[in-house]
């Protein structure tokens, strides 16, 4: 097991080097310069040099699809954020959330909070009120699918409020998910666990 | 050159409708004036008997009445001095009356049959079967008459119910019927159809076919008659709801004739064309303040007294001819003298210069209520007197006919002497000025050039046309009728000022005077016509009320269930996690799951009744009815707990199921609730679940049968209800059924249930398979 110090310090990079990578992922730095040159691991050469560098998202991509722990990387844990107006509701959320020690929560009251956090948070996971004071789900749903960076995330939308036709024009505006209030907490975390592939 | 409208708009023909009533043939004179005497007391008398002596006819009718409504009175040689004497002359006046009447309208030959055929553009197809039967017509009014009259002597009491009275309403109450039918026959007999296939109020029909009912009509022709205003308002609002009648002095007696026509109708007598029977006797007895006992009792009466009644007006054989024309005579002859009479006063009064005796004798025609084309005509004639004979026409412009419509002229025009050769109703060309807005000081040739042509076009009539002068006449505030006239020589100016402002200003008060007679009457129908809506409304009152109101909870429960749902996410959840942490199996950790499934029970219930704000759509697709019913079968199993699991359930299918085309998941929750109810009414062996496609293909059926207890009468006439459950309160929410009726619509489709207690429910779903819906 990796100590805390070691996995906190992978926490907050965006770029990592080969050795880094390596340790990571418990590979020879050898077989991640193989990877690299081979285009199965996406980076970059530093601009005027030879140096290999590997953004996170690439290197996520590349330990999801070759079912590699992600425990060094973050302390192995998913973010998600819970943004919900309803204070209540997201005080639910962290209660279920925190429990999981996979998980990372962070919360947000309002979309435009939601925007702020997702920049520098990236969640894998937003669970998102489809009825927020400032802006509605699916607005929110295309502004995330219109963000490169963000195309990983997976976004589940919760309302107290199901009609079908709206639903239907959630998952068109690219949730993954549609859960009504009140929900099964069981069937939550089945679904959560299994969009994060924990 | 602009058209003569061939196919006038409604108002407009529903103008040219009054206008024919208003040209109806007079009461005769005799009556009128019988009329006009009844009001006062006995001191009358003599003047009854004179008039009624003066008619042979009459007199003869009369006393044969009198002989057989009386058996008291046998003598033979009895006189009209005597009848009077033995019966009181309201007796009298009845039957003089009623004589009358039926002259007046009794041969069938006298309606205006080129006004229907020609003009108005009916369909020209002669419906023989539907033709007014007149005989049964006036029988129902007769009968109508002698009811009213009947009870209201059998209430002594009521002084503002006098029976003489009440029979004259009750005998005049629908002659508006008989006044439409004399206008138009054709389109009467069309209106008779169709309130005869629906099986309707015959008013309906007039106001959709003639744009009037016999109400209005009748109200006009009473005016027209001079009938005194008791009458007129029995004509005019008849067989209104009692509570809706203005509190008039003789607003009992309209409803008693309300209920004489209702009484009459339920017993069958004569012909009124009104199927519709909403009132109820003895209620409408007891509003009126009367013993509903006696109400009933006349009922016996009523038929011999019209038998004996009938008889002498001829109604139950035709009456001859000859004695037809002989009354028409008689009547003739007692107006002429009442005119004669009138001219001599006429006479008299005008002494002054030969302007102002015009405008004398043009203010004694043209009283005030009469219409704009009986001042036109009166201006005319007085036109006549005092410009000498020659050609003339009038341009009016109506100000109210339609709003919005196109600009209208009514062009009149007549004869050397004054007489009204023709009248119609005229689009002029886009650029004619509106004759409203012409000013008095302008030159009216000036703004009226460029129509010219068209005007003389027009003028027909006129032997040159290139000899018209034009003359404004002026109301007050600005034109209101053009004169066309073919005199060359004028009076001073001044004297002409006065002439045709005189003529102007009566032209402008009879406008205004017909727009607010028109206006009432416009009302009033209005008024009729909402009256039946409502009562129509009235009749799914109950259902109505119940969808609007179940509208309004789900359009509630639509805005509540975000707001009630975040909390009850709170609840469930944290009941969730709390379940988590207590000891299996324990007390604690039952109440907690308990708080779980409530939690999510009442959500399921918002849902539900926001089903009624926003029903659901059937999103139609092929689907495997097989796989999907056996997929229904296994969820219901796997949901049950014991003992209700243990149930048995079949499911059959009857052959050539092929794919349908349906919302899999509306009728699969559809016909899961079904098979839950059956489940909970305890089958005593199992439930069956069997599907179907009729053989016409058309539609898809399911039904779910059981042998369980069954429903009592109560509980089947309220099980489609929703929150409806033949549990006791609080048990089960009663909305599954409901749910299955929201899917089973959604498809154009409906859920039957058969039921009796002990044998078993049999739900049939029906499922249009060829429907968009």
């Amino acid at each position: 097991m990796p100590s805390p110090e070691d996995a906190s310090k992978f926490d907050s990079k965006q770029v990592f080097t080969t050795g880094e990578a390596a340790e990571i992922c418990k590979l020879s730095q050898q077989t991640i310069i193989r990877c690299f040159d081979t285009g199965r691991l996406q980076g970059f050469r530093v601009p005027g040099s030879r140096f290999r560098r590997i953004p996170r998202e690439g290197l996520l991509r590349f330990m999801r699809e070759n079912g590699i722990p992600f425990d060094r990387l973050d302390g192995g844990k998913r973010r998600v954020l819970v943004v919900d107006d309803d204070q209540e509701i997201i005080d639910l959320f962290v209660d279920v959330f925190s429990r999981d020690n996979r998980l990372d929560v962070k919360t947000a009251l309002t979309g435009y909070d939601a925007g702020v956090i997702t920049e520098q948070f990236k969640p894998d996971l937003m669970i998102l009120d489809y009825m927020l004071p400032d802006i509605n789900g699916n607005v929110v749903c295309k502004t995330v699918r219109e963000n490169s960076e963000l195309r990983g995330m997976m976004i589940i939308i919760v309302s107290g409020v199901v009609n079908q036709d709206e639903i239907e024009g959630l998952l068109e505006a690219g949730a993954d998910e549609f859960i009504k209030k009140p929900f099964n907490i069981d069937q939550l975390l089945k679904r959560v666990h299994a969009m994060l592939e924990l | 050159m602009s058209t003569v409208t061939t196919e006038p708009a409604q108002a407009r023909r529903i103008e040219l409708i009054l206008r024919q009533i208003d040209s109806l043939p007079t009461l005769p004179a005799i009556a009128t004036k019988l009329l006009t005497l009844t009001a006062s007391d006995d001191t009358n008398a003599r003047e009854v008997i004179e008039l009624v002596s003066s008619d042979q006819t009459l007199t003869a009718k009369v006393l044969s009445m009198c002989r057989r409504a009386d058996r008291g009175v046998r003598d033979n040689t009895m006189t009209i001095d005597k009848a009077v004497v033995l019966l009181g002359f309201n007796a009298i006046r009845n039957a003089a009356l009623s004589i009358k009447v039926f002259e007046l309208f009794d041969n069938p030959d006298t309606g205006s049959q080129n006004v229907a055929s020609g003009k108005f553009g009916d369909d020209g197809v002669i419906h023989a079967n539907y033709k007014f039967d007149r005989e049964n017509f006036w029988r129902h009014s007769l009968a109508v008459g002698i009811a009213a009259e009947l009870i209201a002597a059998a209430h002594p009491n009521l002084s503002d119910l006098p029976a003489a009275e009440a029979f004259v309403c009750g005998l005049m109450h629908d002659v508006g019927k008989i006044a439409l039918d004399y206008v138009l026959p054709k389109s009467y007999s069309r209106v008779i159809e169709l309130a005869e296939l629906n099986q309707s109020n015959i008013s309906v029909f007039e106001r959709k076919v003639m744009g009037i009912d016999h109400h209005t009509a009748g109200k006009r022709l009473s005016e027209q008659w001079l009938l005194p205003y008791w009458i007129q308002d029995c004509i005019w609002l008849h067989g209104s709801d009692y509570e809706t009648l203005p509190q008039l002095g003789h607003r009992r007696i309209i409803g008693l004739v309300t209920l004489a026509d209702l009484l009459v109708r339920l017993n069958h007598i004569g012909y009124s064309g009104n199927f519709v029977f909403r009132h109820d006797i003895d209620n409408m007895a007891l509003e009126l303040g009367l013993i509903p006992k006696v109400v009933h009792k006349i009922t016996r009466q009523l038929h011999e007294e019209l038998q004996q009644r009938s008889e002498v007006l001829g109604l139950n054989d035709q009456p001859s001819r000859e004695l037809f024309l002989q009354s028409i005579q008689q009547a003739n002859v007692a107006l002429g003298q009442l005119n004669s009479a009138l001219e001599r006063r006429t006479n008299t009064a005008a002494r002054q210069s030969r302007v102002l005796e015009t405008v004398s004798t043009f203010h004694k025609q043209a009283t005030p209520g009469r219409t704009v084309q009986d001042v036109l005509d009166a201006v005319v004639k007085s036109v006549s007197s005092v410009l000498g004979t020659g050609y003339c026409a009038m341009l009016y412009q109506p100000g109210d006919i339609t709003a919005g419509d196109d600009m209208v002229w009514l062009v009149s025009q007549y004869n050397d002497q004054g007489g009204l050769i023709r009248t119609e109703f005229v689009e002029p060309p886009s650029y004619s000025p509106d004759l409203a807005n012409l000013s008095g000081d302008q030159t009216l040739s000036m703004s009226l050039m460029s129509v010219l042509p068209w005007i003389a076009d027009h003028l027909i009539e006129s032997e040159d046309p290139r000899k018209l002068h034009l003359l404004p006449l002026n109301g007050g505030w600005g034109t209101v009728a053009v004169m066309v006239h073919d005199r060359v020589s004028l009076p001073p100016p001044n004297q002409m000022e006065a002439l045709t402002f005189s003529w102007g200003s009566a032209i402008a008060a009879a406008a205004q005077h017909e727009g607010v007679r028109r206006l009432g009457e416009d009302l009033a129908q209005a008024n009729r016509a909402l009256a039946d809506v409502n009562r129509a409304l009235a009749e799914t009152q109950e259902k109505l009320t119940q969808t609007q109101s179940l509208a309004r909870l789900g359009e509630m429960a639509g805005g509540a269930a975000h707001e009630m749902n975040n909390p009850l996410a709170v609840i469930s959840g944290r009941a969730q996690l709390l379940t988590r942490t207590l000891s299996p199996g324990s007390k604690e950790q039952v109440a907690s799951q308990t708080i779980v499934d409530q939690s999510h029970r009442l959500s399921d219930f918002i849902s539900a009744m926001r089903m009624f704000a926003s029903p659901p759509v059937a999103k139609r697709r092929s689907t495997d009815l097989a796989v999907m019913l056996d997929a229904v079968v296994k969820n219901v199993k796997s949901s049950l707990r014991a003992p209700e699991s243990r149930t048995p359930i079949s499911l059959q299918f009857k052959t050539g199921l092929s794919p349908v085309v349906i919302d899999p998941d509306q009728i699969g929750q559809a016909v899961t609730e079904l098979i839950i109810n059956a489940i909970q009414a305890s089958p005593k062996t199992a439930v069956h679940v069997t599907a179907q496609i009729d053989p016409l293909k058309s539609n898809l059926i399911v039904q779910v049968t059981d042998d369980g207890k069954g429903m009592d009468e109560y509980t089947h006439s309220h099980a489609l209800d929703p929150f409806f459950s033949a549990k006791p309160a609080g048990r089960q929410m009663g909305m599954g059924l409901t749910r299955v009726q929201h899917f089973a619509a959604a498809h154009n489709g409906k859920i039957d249930l058969r039921s009796s207690p002990k044998t078993g429910t049999v739900a049939t779903l029906t499922i249009p398979l060829d429907s968009a819906g």
